[in-house]
């Protein structure tokens, strides 16, 4: 009976320790911390914690950078909700934040949010995804040139030949135009056009879920193979598409074709230790989030978006801008997605750069420690063995 | 419509004369009408889209692909139907197969091999599972019990459970996809290395045929004891011969699946065959997702019809108060359904693990929507007491072979979401026209 | 064997209930309430609405134990906390709702929680066919649907399974909730037959009824309840209906009312 009556109060604290478990990753404003440029508070929302990478190189990094410079790091997460990031940002002001770190989950749909940071003052960095406004700084990485690499490295493998393409989440401006973008700088249309390549199937991953990535790839292995048609390769945007092709491929007795990603997720770089992925575009986030954090510090002392620098030698010269440490000039697509139409924005931006991965030089991937060894070379027959692992 | 379903005495004339009329004859085979119902809605939404593909969707290979990528929702669908049967619900089975998937992952990747168990030890494996399968009913368990005991509404304590358990997957994992299971295991994934192969798929199909007709005999041994009406002769001899034909149909084309050329190569090397011409035809069989689906939906029909525990489910379902008064310890038997969800939650995602060799964090998600959605589709009324194991399943191959003949022929996921939003209310919308003209079952 | 209209009243009553008091927060439903029945009779139980009757019978079937007060059956006293132990005890009960499971079929529900079993565990659906179309051919030989859900039958047929149910358990207590509240004029005689035949086996009946005929017509005895407590029992043969009426809406004996009391009833 007494039971019976507890039942509504458990059932509020369940469901309150359940969103404290999930959302916000609860880090609250860290113990009162001043240090010598006085109380700075970074506060960063994310759009999708749940993906590897952030949690694993970004965060941390952003950060540690952040406290090493006597400033104060706060956050939540918006689980892929836009509306639950409008909240997420307004709470993140009210909560003292002088500058704002924003990885946006819908780049059309943050608009109120900057409006709430404008007047409140607090200087807005879009990181890693594009915000389609004049008043942010754009940290990131070149994800046209992302594109480029992944396919530069495929043409490499297979110049010719039947591709499956699998993009990313179909809201995601990075899977719709930057990376396809990049793919026709290395030549994917012209290739189209003149035959030497031609395209077996073409989809997009809801939320870039491994499992439906998986699915799809099935499918279209066996429409190909009822048409005959053998795949030679697959130009996948990311890793955790990338991971569920390879498993298609796996499951549907295909010996190992060429397959791209992006993100340098540990079972991915696995994969081409092993050669089941071709090629990695590597990110190292953990240079991003240096950055970024760097970024934010100075932006509490000087708001102005164009005077920003990235102190020297913070950052790994491979992976800095091509157009060096100081603030650049970047033109965006423009709300409509189509380059050259009349709406694109000009900001203020860090290009960073991404370095290709393939077997030949995992070396790169232990020497900045981003995996060691032991992982990286998990499962790799002796026999077969990439240079990093022998 | 009701009445053709009820017991109707041997129309004695009849089994001379041969059936008159279809709707007779079916009624006198006791078929449920609505399960032939929605085998042949699926029949027909495959065939719409193997005429949309010119042709080529009905073949041996991509029908083993459908029925495996439908196995972990099928499987779950069927632990579903007695929820919803006694009035719960749950919405946490997407974060159960997550949690337990990477269980599997982390088990046989880290945690086992850090006790000397590595991924060569043999049946490694086999601990993995055991675990997995322990923690999914411990899950399913506590939520039963406080559901059950506790009070606290079952939509509260699983949508809880939903949030919370997928953030238990990203602290498991921080964060990362976890890969690289023992290759025993995979096989429980399906695929070319995971199907039984010929001979074993023959087996199964001779057993199977074989325990249809002892079915069959048995059941109506029960009826004669008493001296009940029985269904004439010449249709317990057709349900049989139709029973045993659809067995064997499936086993061979489970056996017009080949290994594919590069594979099939390999196989005749090792084996010492020489190949003929046009390659080595190496039929592959059953694949074990598929034995599990069958395993599954045996057994859970057999909880559901004929035990005690899924009587007690269904009267529940049907008069909450009448199951009480008549002394069933009701409280007791929905603790159990949700034991029996979370086991089967560890089935669906050891299936899941297999398929991609590891875990991502994402593994499940959303699983839960697909799962009651084949459930109800499949005839489970959420007022409670309605709703049966088989056609859960048919539902779960409804809603799969949507997503699947679209992925086919080359239409992209949004709309895949669209057409699959728009079958379940055209689905339930039917049944419930039916329900209402029909009156009866 | 006594004749179907008088009781026979020996030393033991079947079933004895001494001060029962039911309580629901601080409204006392049952309150310090003492009846007894004696085989072969009918104990009409009768009330306005809210007088406890209901509550009363039902920690006598075991859906809602007394918080104090004894059951004594054959003169032992038994403790009744769930359905389970009242069935133990051969006492039955047909509720006012019938409780059913309306959608399984006549037979599930008959055996609903005492299910037959095969030697492997299973339910034995041919046997508890067979047992339940034995006890209702007695009570309703016209009926055929043992197969379909209950909720398809009429209110007579649903009234037939529930009585059934009770039947077959060799019951030695009855309790029956307004039995015949739903039923017509055909339906209601031949539950007024039942009942003459299981006094006539040696049942104790606890009938409720708000219908006074119906209850003249059956009960040896009748106990009014009012408010909670027990107005007092009297012997049918002793009393008028509108005795008993006065007892049900005044609250008080015939011999306690007052004459204006009495008027105003019956102006």
């Amino acid at each position: 009976m007494v039971i019976r009556r507890l039942a509504p109060i458990l059932a509020i604290v369940a469901l309150v320790l359940a969103a404290c478990t999930n959302g916000g990753n609860g880090e609250s404003q860290a113990a009162g911390s001043e240090g010598a440029s006085g109380d700075c508070t970074v506060a960063v929302s994310w759009n999708n914690f749940q993906q590897p990478r952030w949690a694993a190189k970004d965060q941390p990094n952003i950060k540690e950078t952040v406290e090493a410079g006597g400033g104060t790091y706060i956050e939540a997460d918006a689980n892929l909700d836009t509306v639950q990031q409008l909240t997420d940002i307004e709470s993140l002001i009210g909560q003292g934040a002088d500058v704002l770190i924003l990885l946006a989950q819908d780049t059309a749909g943050v608009g109120p949010a900057l409006e709430a940071a404008a007047n409140a003052g607090v200087p807005v960095i879009a990181y890693d995804r594009l915000i389609e406004s004049e008043e942010i700084l754009y940290i990131t990485f070149d994800n046209v040139g992302v594109g480029r690499a992944e396919a530069e490295a495929m043409f490499e493998a297979v110049p010719e030949g039947n591709y499956v393409l699998i993009k990313g989440d179909p809201g995601d401006p990075n899977a719709s135009t930057f990376l396809p973008l990049g793919w026709d700088e290395a030549g994917l249309q012209d290739k189209i056009d003149s035959g030497e390549i031609t395209i077996v199937a073409d989809q997009f991953t809801d939320a870039w879920d491994t499992q439906t990535a998986q699915n799809n790839m099935e499918a279209i292995i066996d429409s190909a193979n009822a048409d005959d048609i053998q795949i030679d390769a697959v130009l996948a945007e990311n890793d955790s598409t990338a991971l569920g092709v390879v498993a298609a491929l796996q499951a549907k007795g295909y010996d190992p074709i060429p397959v791209s990603g992006q993100d340098g997720d540990t079972a991915n770089l696995q994969n081409v230790a092993k050669g089941l992925q071709y090629v990695d575009v590597w990110k190292d986030a953990n240079e991003l989030g240096k950055a970024a954090g760097a970024a934010a510090l100075q932006l509490c002392e000087n708001p102005d978006l164009a005077s920003v620098t990235i102190p020297d030698g913070l950052v790994n010269p491979d992976v800095a801008p091509t157009a060096g440490l100081s603030v650049a000039d970047f033109t965006t697509p423009g709300p409509d997605g189509e380059p050259d139409s009349g709406d694109e924005n000009v900001v203020n931006s860090f290009i960073l750069q991404p370095q290709p991965i393939t077997a030949e030089n995992l070396d790169l991937i232990l020497d900045s420690g981003w995996l060691t060894k032991d992982v990286l070379c998990e499962g790799v027959e002796a026999d077969s063995a990439p240079p990093a692992c022998q | 419509m009701a009445d053709a379903l009820t017991n109707a005495p041997a129309p004695a004339q009849g089994a001379a004369r041969g059936p008159r009329r279809l709707g007779a004859a079916l009624s006198a085979t006791e078929v449920d009408l609505r399960l032939f119902g929605m085998l042949v809605a699926l029949v027909g939404i495959l065939i719409g889209f193997h005429i949309m593909s010119g042709g080529k969707l009905i073949q041996p290979a991509n029908m083993i692909t459908l029925a495996v990528q439908a196995s972990g929702t099928a499987i779950m669908a069927t632990g579903m139907v007695l929820i919803i049967v006694s009035r719960n619900i749950d919405l946490s089975v997407g974060s159960i197969v997550g949690v337990v998937a990477m269980s599997y992952a982390l088990l046989m990747t880290d945690w086992l091999p850090a006790l000397g168990l590595g991924l060569d030890a043999p049946f490694q494996w086999l601990i993995a599972l055991a675990i997995g399968l322990g923690i999914g009913a411990t899950i399913g368990g506590f939520q039963g019990f406080l559901i059950a005991y506790v009070g606290i509404p079952a939509f509260i304590v699983t949508l809880g459970g939903l949030l919370s358990l997928r953030g238990v997957v990203w602290l498991m994992s921080s964060g990362a996809a976890v890969s690289g299971l023992q290759s025993e295991f995979r096989k429980i994934g399906g695929g070319v290395l995971g199907s039984i192969g010929e001979t074993a798929t023959w087996i199964v199909a001779g057993v199977a045929c074989v325990a249809i007709v002892a079915l069959i005999v048995y059941n109506r041994r029960q009826r004669q004891r008493f001296g009940f009406p029985v269904r004439p002769m010449w249709a317990e001899v057709i349900l049989g011969a139709i029973g045993c034909a659809v067995v064997i149909g499936l086993a061979a084309f489970a056996n017009s699946n080949y290994l594919p050329a590069g594979l099939a190569t390999q196989y005749a090397a090792e084996h010492g065959i020489t190949e003929p011409p046009g390659g080595l035809k190496v039929p592959l069989g059953f694949p074990w997702p598929v034995l599990l689906v069958i395993g599954v939906t045996l057994v859970m029909t057999f909880l559901a019809t004929r035990r005690r525990f899924g009587r007690y489910v269904y009267a529940y379902g049907g008069n909450p108060d009448a199951a009480d008064l008549a002394g069933i310890n009701t409280r007791w038997t929905i603790m159990k359904t949700f034991v029996l969800m979370g086991v089967l939650c560890a089935v669906a995602a050891a299936i899941a693990s297999a398929r991609l060799n590891g875990a991502t964090l994402d593994v499940g998600q959303s699983d839960e929507l697909y799962v009651i959605a084949a459930a109800v589709v499949g005839g489970t009324s959420f007022a409670g007491g309605v709703g049966t194991i088989p056609g859960a399943i048919l539902g779960a191959f409804v809603m799969q072979s949507l997503a699947y003949g679209l992925s086919f022929n080359g239409v992209n996921s949004p709309t895949q979401n669209v057409v699959a939003g728009i079958v379940l209310i055209v689905a339930v919308g039917l049944d419930t026209y039916n329900r209402r003209r029909g009156g009866g079952k | 064997m006594a004749g179907a209209s008088s009781a026979t009243e020996g030393p033991t009553p079947l079933v004895e209930m001494r001060n029962i008091q039911v309580s629901f927060g601080g409204v006392r439903a049952v309150d310090d309430v003492s009846v007894e029945v004696y085989p072969g009779e009918v104990l009409g139980l009768v009330g306005g609405n809210g007088a406890g009757k209901s509550t009363l019978i039902r920690t006598l079937s075991g859906a809602h134990p007394a918080d104090s007060g004894e059951i004594l059956v054959d003169g032992k006293p038994q403790v009744i906390d769930n359905p389970r132990d009242a069935k133990d005890l051969n006492i039955e009960c047909i509720y006012q709702q019938l409780a059913l499971a309306d959608n399984v079929d006549a037979p599930a529900n008959v055996f609903l929680g005492r299910e037959m079993t095969t030697s492997w565990g299973t339910l034995d659906d041919g046997a508890m066919e067979n047992e339940t179309r034995k006890v209702m051919g007695r009570l309703n030989p016209n009926f055929t649907r043992f197969k379909q859900p209950v909720v398809s039958l009429s209110g007579g047929q649903r009234q037939a399974v529930a009585i059934a149910r009770a039947v077959h358990f060799n019951a030695r207590i009855m309790i029956m909730d307004e039995p015949t509240a739903a039923l017509g004029p055909a339906e209601t005689a031949q539950v007024h037959h039942l009942i003459q035949q299981l006094k006539s086996e040696g049942l104790g009946i606890f009938l409720i009824s708000h219908d006074i005929h119906d209850v003249f017509d059956l009960s040896d005895r009748i106990s009014v309840m009012y408010h909670g407590r027990l107005v007092g029992t009297v012997r049918k043969a002793d009393v008028t209906p509108d005795d008993v009426l006065a007892m049900i809406i005044l609250g008080k004996k015939p011999d306690e009312a007052t004459r204006e009391e009495l008027a105003d009833l019956r102006a």
